[in-house]
């Protein structure tokens, strides 16, 4: 009876809610997928530019390799944002903007870095979604104590990448 | 004073549920400090008003360490302890829905 009438006053006032929030939080926290993602993005510019140079001939087989390299540009320079999103969205936490006030507009930057490597062919501009996410990276060791170095990458665009020093 | 919310989520389970309501009021910190156990409703700057228990105050009184019942809760364990200005007040008032 008393539940029903604030239910009946909740409809008419609309309470706040309080939430007892509920999540599974895993703790499982990497930037090192984002940076793959993005170094992905600049090496597919590079093997469409080698194959538009190397292929004289349009023709079908063309088109269909390009056409994958294209969607494979598409999928991880979305996969990036995405990455990096997860761990503005869910790990950092307010202490760590105070502490790192520049985190909102590097996540901004990454984005727009992001779609711009999706709409162009521009490798210096996917060269720089790779740096972008770098520094978040750093920050993100940064927060959890964990000291960073740089160093090339094994793999073909061998662009430079931030690791965490593990020991 | 006092003010009447509507609890969402689960993280305090099974002491408070899903569509129960609270009232809750800041008359109770006049009469005695908050303390270990207290349900109390609070504004967290990433998630809102929250609603969660003190596990332990800080020994000069001003930061709570809030905590759910449920493992997977959302709670100081993620995001620190709170501060106690923070503090909308403290659950005087269960209305539970079953």
């Amino acid at each position: 009876m008393i539940y029903q009438i604030f239910d009946w006053l909740d409809n008419k006032l609309d309470f706040d809610q309080a939430q007892a929030h509920c999540d599974i939080p895993c703790g499982i926290y990497d930037p090192i997928t984002a940076q793959i993602a993005a170094l992905t993005v600049v090496r597919m510019i590079d093997l469409m530019k080698d194959l538009e140079t190397k292929s004289p001939n349009k023709d079908a087989a063309f088109l269909n390799t390009f056409s994958r390299y294209v969607a494979v540009k598409e999928e991880h320079a979305e996969k990036a944002k995405h990455d990096v999103r997860v761990i503005w969205g869910d790990y950092i936490k307010t202490q760590h903007l105070e502490q790192y006030p520049e985190l909102h507009s590097l996540v901004h930057k990454i984005m727009q870095g992001g779609s711009k490597s999706r709409q162009t062919t521009d490798r210096d501009a996917a060269a720089a979604f790779v740096e972008d996410i770098n520094k978040f990276a750093e920050i993100f060791w940064a927060t959890k104590g964990i000291k960073t170095k740089r160093a090339k990458a094994p793999y073909a665009p061998n662009l430079e990448l931030v690791y965490p020093e593990l020991v | 004073m006092i003010r009447i919310l509507k609890v969402t989520e689960n993280s305090l389970s099974p002491f408070f549920l899903e569509g129960d309501f609270v009232v809750v009021s800041k008359i109770p910190f006049f009469l005695r400090p908050l303390k270990s156990g207290d349900i109390v409703v609070f504004n967290q700057p990433s998630y809102g008003i929250m609603i969660k228990q003190v596990e332990h105050v800080s020994p000069d009184g001003e930061q709570l360490f809030v905590v759910g019942t449920h493992p997977f809760s959302t709670d100081s364990r993620q995001f620190g302890p709170i501060r106690k200005e923070s503090v909308l007040g403290k659950v005087v008032w269960h209305i539970r829905k079953s």
